[in-house]
């Protein structure tokens, strides 16, 4: 911002003139009054390689030890990457765009190596069915929804990203009040998702992107855990409405394991009333280990992709037929209840 | 449709007034300009008035000069203080205005009124483009919200008892200059945010909000019409890119207080849909604008802010005292009325 003024550059004495000229030299900063020796320099700048160097060797002691792979190193690699690629992000500045919903891929991206060791390593979900999401073009997913926070969403988009053969974006709607709310308000934006408008499911969908909803919203997160795996009501059926308006097909998707996260065994109303909240849950854990009580516990998950109901046969004027829309709504709410018990049968038990 | 002969600019003294002069000037006949204040840059084709639209002096104006064509442009939507004065001038003024073109006796068969995007207000629940038809407009909370749509339900209701005058709303989106709430907040070294809040902003350049007005008077369009610029900056990177700091200090809750403290501590008055817009964020879809008037701003939200960062570091021009210029426009006036009279060489010569 500060610039040189015009009539300065030939007016003074010579030392001065050097200091504003132009073809000044870069001249490096002054150094610090306490340096440090140069070889504990040297140190300083080697030790991410040189911590590498140790875990390796540890990791191929520990294996000849046990017979097991104890520290993987391709895990540690990628762990060191996500540290890497946060730093050069931290420096772009201004330097970056987001579409018109707040959405920043590259942002996005960095974070996927953490959701995957989520996803592989803590949940070790198995995905069945993912080459029912299309590879191109637009689709409405639709999924049930458990578990207090939306692990569920956070697992599928991971899912989409890591696992299928052309990586997608999957851009989940959000209810209004999340939106409203800080730190929320912004990162749910940054990373892609938008608020559960009509109009916002429209345009993304006529943007050919990929949609996620649930459209049993906070009343499937907030069910306490004796009525887990029953699906709630599936709002009114607008998501079909849209669909069909759109053009889009819908993929159901059926998830398991995100109802065992925070078993909730109580829901304190007064407390949700004075915060503004839907639900206060009272786990085994939360509220009484603080925020120990928001680690999820480490459940066994199954994520299905089931066949897409092509919607989009209908004209769009059909989205008005509230006796189509409905029975849709139901054969799509079928679908997921269905592969949720099937799944639920695959796994061997909670934890395992 | 026959292009506008007799143009009648109202509050034609403020900077986007005499833009939209400048640009109807070649365009127009007879351009006639009113304000309150003597207009700051001379304009030689135009006649200036001193009229106050709190007054009913438009019909008769209107009538006098057989005005075929009204530009409402006496609106505050962007004022640092909100008081009495400030709803005066747009309730009231906007209902003198509208007073004086209704009725079998007006020559006016054109009106195009000024408006905000702050009239839609900011909410977490909005979807993440606004549509000009969108529900809720005038349930926000704020006095120049609630001004703006209390001014347009009139220009509404008047558009639909006159259906001989083709009226256009003409909603701006948030402009970056000197004069603005938004400019003078970015214009700070350390920005005090919102703490947890990030949200989308779209901007509107000063000759792209003349332009369309102008383009607006020239036409024949109806209804209403978003204006603002391609694609959304967050407020982070809008702060980055004027080089200056964000500091996220203001509490969520009790915004009130927070805007009390940032005028104290900064001296930058930040009306209250303001607070809404640097917490929630409002960006408006222009697709009817492109659609109906096959034209689109020039300028992109990325270039607004650039063009007004590279405009901090220079010094303003100088402008002429404002009596001097108001003498000057006198002359030119009577050198024009005298020439139009036929004997103008004589004036001329007289005048020498």
């Amino acid at each position: 911002m500060s610039r040189l003024p015009a009539d300065d550059l030939y007016s003074g004495t010579q030392s001065q003139r050097r200091r504003t000229s132009r073809n000044a030299r870069v001249v490096n900063a002054p150094p610090p009054l306490l340096r440090l020796p140069r070889t504990m320099r040297r140190l300083q700048r080697q030790a991410p390689m040189l911590a590498i160097h140790g875990l390796s060797e540890l990791s191929g002691r520990l294996r000849d030890l046990t017979g097991h792979e104890l520290i993987d190193m391709a895990r540690v690699m990628e762990l060191m990457q996500f540290v890497y690629r946060q730093q050069q992000l931290a420096r772009r500045g201004a330097d970056y765009a987001v579409d018109d919903f707040g959405f920043d891929a590259e942002w996005t991206e960095s974070f996927l190596p953490l959701f995957k060791i989520l996803y592989r390593d803590y949940w070790r979900i198995e995905t069945a069915g993912i080459e029912q999401v299309p590879a191109a073009g637009r689709a409405l997913l639709v999924a049930n929804h458990a578990g207090v926070l939306p692990w569920d969403g956070t697992m599928i988009k991971t899912a989409v990203f890591a696992e299928h053969p052309n990586p997608r974006h999957v851009r989940a709607l959000v209810a209004s009040l999340f939106m409203g709310m800080p730190v929320l308000s912004w990162f749910l934006r940054r990373t892609g998702q938008t608020v559960g408008h009509p109009d916002d499911t429209r345009r993304l969908l006529e943007r050919d992107q990929l949609v996620l909803v649930f459209p049993e919203g906070v009343r499937g997160t907030g069910k306490l855990y004796q009525d887990r795996y029953k699906l709630r009501r599936f709002g009114r059926g607008g998501f079909v409405s849209t669909a069909i308006r759109s053009g889009a097909p819908i993929v159901p998707v059926s998830v398991v394991g995100s109802e065992e996260l925070y078993p909730m065994i109580g829901d304190a109303t007064p407390l949700a009333k004075l915060f503004g909240l839907p639900y206060f849950p009272i786990t085994p854990f939360w509220p009484w280990l603080g925020p120990l009580g928001i680690i999820p516990l480490p459940s066994k998950w199954r994520i299905q992709f089931h066949p897409a109901i092509h919607v989009e046969v209908h004209p769009p004027e059909a989205a008005d037929d509230q006796n189509l829309v409905m029975a849709l709504a139901d054969q799509v709410r079928d679908t997921i209840q269905q592969g949720v018990y099937e799944n639920l049968k695959l796994r061997r038990g909670v934890f395992v | 449709m026959t292009p506008p002969q007799r143009v009648l600019v109202t509050g034609v003294s403020n900077p986007l007034g005499s833009e939209v002069a400048r640009r109807l000037s070649t365009q127009v006949p007879y351009l006639f300009g009113c304000d309150v204040n003597d207009p700051v840059s001379a304009l030689e084709d135009m006649d200036f008035v001193h009229a106050d639209t709190r007054q009913s002096v438009i019909g008769k104006l209107v009538r006098q000069l057989r005005i075929d064509t009204v530009v409402h442009l006496a609106v505050v939507i962007d004022s640092p203080r909100e008081d009495r004065a400030t709803h005066e001038t747009n309730v009231i003024g906007t209902m003198n205005v509208l007073a004086g073109c209704a009725g079998p006796s007006s020559p006016v068969s054109r009106l195009v009124v000024k408006s905000s995007q702050a009239v839609y207000g900011a909410r977490p629940e909005y979807p993440s483009l606004i549509v000009e038809d969108s529900a809720g407009i005038g349930r926000a909370d704020s006095p120049v919200s609630r001004d703006l749509a209390e001014l347009e339900q009139l220009t509404h209701d008047f558009a639909l008892r006159n259906p001989g005058c083709r009226v256009a709303r003409i909603r701006l989106g948030y402009r970056m200059t000197r004069e603005t709430s938004l400019g003078r907040y970015l214009s700070l070294p350390l920005v005090p945010t919102f703490a947890g809040f990030d949200p989308r902003l779209q901007l509107l350049h000063e000759e792209d909000a003349a332009e369309a007005i102008a383009r607006a008077a020239l036409g024949d369009q109806e209804g209403v019409f978003n204006v603002a610029g391609d694609g959304v900056l967050v407020l982070s990177q809008a702060i980055a890119i004027m080089g200056a700091r964000a500091t996220p200090v203001l509490p969520p809750y009790g915004r009130w207080a927070s805007r009390v403290a940032v005028r104290f501590a900064t001296g930058v008055r930040i009306p209250a849909h303001m607070a809404d817009l640097l917490m929630h964020g409002s960006v408006v879809d222009c697709s009817r604008l492109q659609t109906e008037f096959g034209w689109r701003p020039t300028y992109s939200t990325r270039a607004v802010l650039d063009a007004f960062a590279l405009g901090q570091t220079e010094e303003p021009i100088e402008s002429p005292s404002p009596p001097q210029e108001y003498e000057l426009q006198v002359y030119l006036q009577r050198r024009r009325r005298e020439r139009r009279n036929g004997h103008g060489s004589a004036a001329l010569a007289l005048s020498r």
